[in-house]
């Protein structure tokens, strides 16, 4: 909360050109929770799609492991790695 | 136990009504898909409520603030600065504070409208709403992405760097989904739905409570006063959702402008 280079809360005063963005890594918190739904949403779809395609029944789970795991993995790359 | 006796109540009571959504659809005038419903009078009325609110307050603005003041400043400061600055950072936040101020303000007044009597209805908990506000937020950050660096390199960009050869096919299909499809979803889906289920809670609540101490016997009468103790807790709770809802969207639209606007690949 109080970090030493941070500006103090003045709503008048001009905006300091060197405080870049303090809060966007905490915000991004929030874009994880995206990643996470689209990967199950996407593979299992297509699971489900190859399910009616070729008549199976066991592409569905198999799409939404196979998408938390790409989730996952992009996560980890995305905010996990580049810092 | 309970349960049996509620059974016996609605067997021969003619029985409560639960609350369904069909509550929330409420024409006013007219009917149909050009009906004008309370929630449409209710937005109306909160941004004419606003307008006169802000102009109101800051009209005489002085050094030293006054009440009205006082909570018009502190509001704007805390999304400017708590939200506008320290996401989307210094340089380029001043343009985009507009935006998610009248964004912030607009959904915590129609969300307070919930439980403010005699207006209680909760704008937000009609679908439409939630996905208006999305658009808006949607056209603006893939707008300033696709200006600053055009559609094919915006479309590149999706995909972090230094990603092996052979996953970034599927890296690809998955940010898409994310950023055209999960994230403006999401943020519509978490606003409506946590304004109409808050709202059919306490509907269920005081309906309830009152269909218990008017058609019940002493013990269901007790009970009915307990469903009235939980309407008036879960009142409170209600509004502290509604301002989180207000600050969780302001900050998200924030994010995804933010994300836009920085090369964080």
């Amino acid at each position: 909360m109080n970090e030493p280079n941070q500006p103090p809360d003045d709503p008048i005063g001009p905006p300091d050109p060197d405080a870049g963005h303090p809060r966007l890594e905490e915000a991004h918190m929030w874009n994880v929770v995206s990643y996470l739904i689209s990967g199950p949403v996407m593979f299992g779809g297509i699971g489900w799609a190859l399910d009616r395609w070729l008549g199976t029944a066991f592409l569905v789970p198999v799409g939404i492991l196979a998408g938390m795991a790409v989730s996952l993995y992009l996560v980890w790359f995305r905010y996990g790695t580049q810092q | 136990m309970s349960l049996n006796v509620l059974g016996s109540l609605a067997a021969d009571g003619g029985g409560f009504q639960t609350p369904t959504s069909a509550e929330f659809y409420q024409p006013l005038w007219f009917d149909g898909p050009f009906a004008i419903t309370r929630p449409a009078v209710v937005l109306i009325l909160s941004v004419g409520l606003i307008a006169w609110w802000l102009i109101a307050s800051t009209r005489r603005a002085a050094v030293v603030p006054g009440k009205g003041q006082w909570v018009t400043e502190g509001l704007y400061g805390f999304i400017r600065n708590g939200v506008a600055r320290d996401i989307i950072g210094s340089k380029d936040f001043l343009r985009f504070v507009p935006l998610l101020f009248s964004m912030f303000i607009l959904i915590l007044v129609n969300n307070l409208f919930g439980v403010i009597p005699p207006i209680q209805y909760p704008t937000m908990s009609r679908i439409g709403f939630p996905i208006a506000l999305t658009l808006v937020v949607y056209i603006t950050y893939h707008y300033i992405g696709i200006k600053r660096v055009g559609v094919g390199p915006y479309f590149k960009h999706l995909v972090p760097s230094g990603l092996p050869g052979w996953i970034v096919p599927v890296i690809f299909a998955l940010e898409v989904i994310t950023f055209f499809i999960t994230r403006p979803l999401t943020l519509a889906l978490r606003l409506f739905g946590n304004m109409f289920a808050g709202h059919l809670l306490l509907l269920l609540f005081i309906t309830g409570g009152q269909y218990m101490i008017v058609n019940g016997g002493i013990g269901l009468k007790i009970a009915g006063g307990g469903s009235y103790v939980m309407a008036f807790v879960l009142t409170i709770f209600e509004i502290l959702i509604e301002f989180l809802q207000a600050y969780i969207f302001t900050l998200l639209a924030a994010t995804y402008i933010a994300g836009s606007l920085v090369d964080e690949h």
